[in-house]
């Protein structure tokens, strides 16, 4: 009886050894790919922060200015329409120079980069676009004397966009 | 299936001088991504429009750049500020070399 319970102890030890190798080995395996991302960074998924930063580096995005209209719920996520407005200034002096639209759950998450002029009259646009999943359509407006404004709007996708 | 780049403009039909008016403008493309595969199991090649120009007569007042992830048949809506009587050209084009244009000419009263 005794021999047996110490049997069963050391069977025990061996299997919570053996386990947490196999654990520690997942979570060796699992931050590989993290070590490795920079090698194919271009084909790998970039995050929003990762596009932002590498846009704007860190420079200061105020939330003003911007209002995305977008439907609450896209039932189908290829296209969804979305219309951009800002009433900031459309003057030869001072004006919406860039239109940036982002997509949060996409692969790919820049959708859109829309240069415009004084001759637009005003600081609107509309676009249709695929959206994956349920996500975030951010947009970052960037004015001609540099100030950066962006807003964001949580768009429910019941059938992604982006193939599949 | 439909002609790829076939363009169509809708400009309101009475402009006053001055007056900022919209422009919509459907472009037929079928913009793949390159992450969808057909029935044969294979990846169908990216195939979109990534740069539209907008020209108001000589002046090109709007410039795109899209990505994939802009929808099949691109319908986009844009403003001009009527001021003078020329035509809004759109060019597209696509990332296999195709260009696509049209103008449309507006005469503010």
């Amino acid at each position: 009886m005794e021999q047996k319970d110490k049997g069963l102890a050391l069977s025990r030890r061996a299997f919570l050894k053996t386990g947490g190798a196999a654990c520690a080995m997942f979570l060796v395996a699992g931050s590989l790919p993290q070590l490795a991302r920079p090698a194919f960074a271009a084909q790998k998924e970039e995050s929003i922060n990762e596009v932002l930063r590498r846009q704007f580096g860190g420079r200061q995005v105020s939330p003003s200015h911007v209002n995305i209209k977008a439907p609450i719920i896209a039932e189908n996520g290829a296209v969804v329409p979305i219309t951009i407005v800002s009433d900031l200034p459309m003057r030869s002096d001072d004006y919406v120079k860039k239109i940036n639209v982002y997509a949060e759950g996409n692969a790919e998450p820049y959708v859109a980069g829309i240069d415009l002029t004084p001759a637009n009259g005003k600081a609107e646009f509309a676009l249709r676009i695929k959206m994956r999943k349920t996500s975030n359509v951010r947009v970052v407006l960037e004015t001609s004397r540099g100030k950066l404004y962006g807003a964001a709007r949580s768009v429910k996708v019941t059938i992604g966009g982006c193939g599949g | 299936m439909p002609a790829v780049g076939r363009i169509k403009i809708r400009v309101p039909h009475s402009i006053a001088r001055g007056q900022v008016i919209p422009v919509e403008v459907l472009v037929t493309h079928p913009m793949e991504t390159g992450l969808r595969k057909g029935k044969d199991g294979k990846v169908i090649p990216a195939y979109f429009i990534n740069n539209v120009d907008i020209y108001y007569g000589s002046d090109r007042i709007t410039h795109c750049d899209w990505t994939i992830a802009v929808s099949a048949n691109p319908f986009m809506t844009f403003y001009v500020k009527a001021e003078k009587a020329a035509p809004i050209k759109i060019v597209y084009k696509d990332n296999k070399g195709g260009v696509y244009e049209q103008a449309v000419q507006i005469n503010p009263s």
